[in-house]
């Protein structure tokens, strides 16, 4: 409550950095809804990717971090442990020996992780139910900040055993490869067979954009073991260490159905794996999908939109482009072309073409019927090498017709990626609880931006907002493109692209803001 | 100097000041120019040399981050740096009147055209702002290996 007295203060003071200035005040609306702390009682796994400043003495450095803390139910941390990559230096796994959250009615709160040194780190949350919740971390003190986007599921009830590991699972590796001293980004998906019992992943596939250039194929055999230094922390929160077509991984289960891994080599690479269901026959429906990477022009690349794949070939295509902050409507797409699909492995690749005949290619792997992971491989003039480096999610479409009556409720957003503001460049991550009323938006929001000089998270910012069925094509109702603009206590409107998944899902994109902003993110319902 | 860069004319003159003020090799001269653009290519590089009029480390030009005007014997044309961090992490300082020259090739981004910087060098000192794929070179990069090194234990 001191915390939400005093950013209340500091809101009213402040306006967010590249933002524009201006705006008008917006009180946080009280809190309201079902949550309280008893809301989030259990182990749960988390994950997040951003940047952290040490010592400041040079600028932020890329770090991601992927553990498992224990909460109470009553306020309290008992518990956990924590793997962290920064910069490509891994650390070793460090306990966590206490700590503490709150949870407001309306689902959002703080989370703080005490190691056994001392030192502690902090996340502003928002729970989506009692299994799982949006992060982001504002860690402050006097000689760190680290800021960076995830998420937090509840594990299955310990002991974990290495057994339930098996079947076939669905991975999305993202970040940069080991290349120095200018790593490149890269983007690692792929299937692969998982046999606890033996503790081996026999066989995969994989498709690598490292640095634009693609590489494909089975993988090596490879292990996922219990981390013979660490056996208490495989019993208790499911860690341990993998080896995946010749990269090392820590990795935590959340259950059976998803495993969260970090790099321990080789650079910087996290993501989820998740136990992939029989592939469809066919490639069919109506999907949204976001990636997020980068290419030449700059470290910031988004694209979101939906297609409808009818087995050889897609329809309906809209796509969204945030290119270095050069954001493009792509409207009249051809070409709609799924040229490989694999029932066996459920990997396909897809492709489409803009009006100027710029071909887009993107290779996927699904994990279910109507979800998967998806990665950009757009051909540039270089054989073998893609024009940009992005990774993302691909979800089928349901619900529609999406109206005030059906997009409506509470719902948790966060959204991450670069902003330029105060003569630099770098990570913004907002995390917010907003309800959605005949489309009007109200709530609350954090935001850590790396751009200020004192690297000093915002809490408690008061939001509102606005979604709008007026796209491009005028029939965003179907699932197609929408707007969302959302409005922070004393800044100027942020304008989004929005293509709804569901009632409780969307996928968005910054669009048409005057500051130079390079953001994604997704609106989850609460439940 | 924004509306300079975003005017049409300006856009058809940097072509016109790029085409003519970087040196150039038969590879360039036999591919269309769409093709040629659109990603990073280490085997199209060329080089600019002029005297920088205005430098911005965060500009609002797409696309994202540093950008100079520099004034070569041919024209004007936007150069892009990459992160400004970079720039400032490695004490390299950018002011109108200087002269540098600029190791990169042109690239573009929607309508715009611009010189996309993979080395700027300004006296004795050269920064690398782009990797040989592109990409953008970050602050974190410039790290020496025991600087990252002590990054270990981070948290």
């Amino acid at each position: 409550m001191k915390r939400l007295l005093t950013a209340l203060v500091a809101a009213a003071a402040l306006g967010i950095s590249g933002c524009g200035g201006g705006g008008t005040n917006i009180t946080p609306p009280p809190p309201s809804g079902n949550f309280g702390l008893a809301s989030l009682n259990g182990t749960y796994a988390f994950t997040t990717s951003g940047e952290v400043c040490a010592g400041c003495t040079f600028a932020a450095t890329p770090m991601a971090r992927v553990g498992s803390f224990i909460a109470d139910g009553m306020g309290h941390i008992t518990g956990g442990i924590e793997d962290v990559n920064t910069g490509g230096a891994p650390s070793s796994p460090s306990s966590i020996t206490g700590g503490s959250y709150t949870v407001n009615a309306d689902g959002r709160g703080t989370l703080t992780l005490t190691f056994q040194n001392g030192n502690s780190i902090n996340f502003g949350i928002v729970l989506t139910s009692t299994a799982d919740g949006l992060m982001i971390d504002e860690t402050r003190t006097g000689t760190q900040a680290s800021t960076g986007s995830g998420n937090f599921i509840l594990q299955q009830s310990t002991p974990f055993v290495l057994s339930e590991l098996t079947g076939n699972y669905v991975f999305d590796f993202a970040g940069f490869d080991g290349a120095q001293p200018n790593p490149n980004p890269e983007s690692f998906i792929g299937d692969f067979t998982a046999d606890g019992t033996a503790g081996t992943i026999p066989a995969g596939l994989f498709d690598d954009n490292d640095g634009g250039q693609l590489i494909n194929g089975g993988m090596n055999p490879g292990t996922i073991s219990q981390d013979p230094s660490q056996p208490a922390a495989f019993t208790n929160f499911g860690r341990g260490t993998a080896t995946v077509a010749g990269q090392n991984f820590v990795f935590y289960i959340v259950n059976s159905g998803r495993i969260r891994f970090l790099s321990t080599n080789n650079g910087m690479l996290s993501g989820d794996a998740v136990l992939q269901s029989t592939p469809p026959a066919g490639f069919i429906g109506d999907f949204a999908f976001l990636v997020g990477g980068s290419d030449s022009n700059s470290n910031g690349l988004t694209r979101v939109g939906r297609f409808t794949a009818s087995g050889n070939t897609l329809g309906k295509m809209l796509v969204d482009v945030n290119d270095a902050a050069n954001e493009v409507q792509l409207n009249n797409l051809s070409n709609g072309t799924i040229s490989s699909y694999d029932s066996n492995t459920g990997r396909g690749q897809l492709s489409f073409q803009d009006s100027t005949g710029q071909v887009y290619t993107f290779v996927f792997y699904l994990s279910s019927p109507n979800s998967g992971v998806i990665q950009d491989v757009s051909p540039s003039n270089t054989a073998g090498f893609a024009r940009v480096v992005a990774d993302g999610s691909i979800l089928g479409q349901s619900g529609s017709p999406f109206t005030s009556s059906n997009i409506s409720g509470s719902y948790a957003l966060n959204w991450s990626g670069i902003v330029t503001s105060n003569g630099n460049q770098d990570e913004e991550d907002l995390v917010s609880q907003v309800t959605a009323t005949n489309l009007s938006l109200s709530g609350t929001s954090d935001i850590f931006q790396f751009t200020t000089t004192n690297l000093t998270p915002q809490f408690d910012i008061g939001t509102n907002g606005q979604i709008s069925f007026n796209g491009g094509d005028g029939t965003g109702d179907d699932g197609k493109r929408v707007s969302m603009t959302v409005n922070l206590s004393n800044t100027s409107p942020i304008n989004m692209v929005v293509y709804i998944v569901s009632p409780q899902l969307a996928f968005f994109q910054s669009a048409n803001n005057n500051v130079p902003r390079i953001v994604a993110g997704i609106l989850k319902g609460q439940r | 100097m924004k509306a300079l860069i975003r005017s049409k004319a300006a856009i058809v003159a940097l072509v016109i000041a790029l085409a003519l003020c970087i040196s150039t090799n038969a590879q360039q001269a036999t591919q269309p120019v769409a093709q040629q653009l659109r990603s990073y290519d280490i085997s199209r590089e060329s080089f600019l040399v002029g005297t920088v009029l205005k430098f911005d480390s965060a500009s609002s030009t797409p696309p994202i981050g540093a950008h100079l005007i520099l004034q070569t014997s041919v024209g004007q044309v936007d150069v892009h740096l990459g992160n400004g961090k970079v720039l400032k992490a490695s004490h390299f300082e950018l002011n109108p009147g200087d002269s540098v020259r600029i190791v990169g090739e042109p690239l573009t981004l929607g309508d715009t055209t611009y010189f996309a910087a993979r080395i700027v060098q300004k006296g004795t000192q050269a920064v690398s702002v782009r990797n040989t794929r592109g990409f953008l070179t970050t602050p974190a990069s410039l790290m020496t290996p025991a600087e990252k090194e002590a990054l270990r234990g981070v948290r």
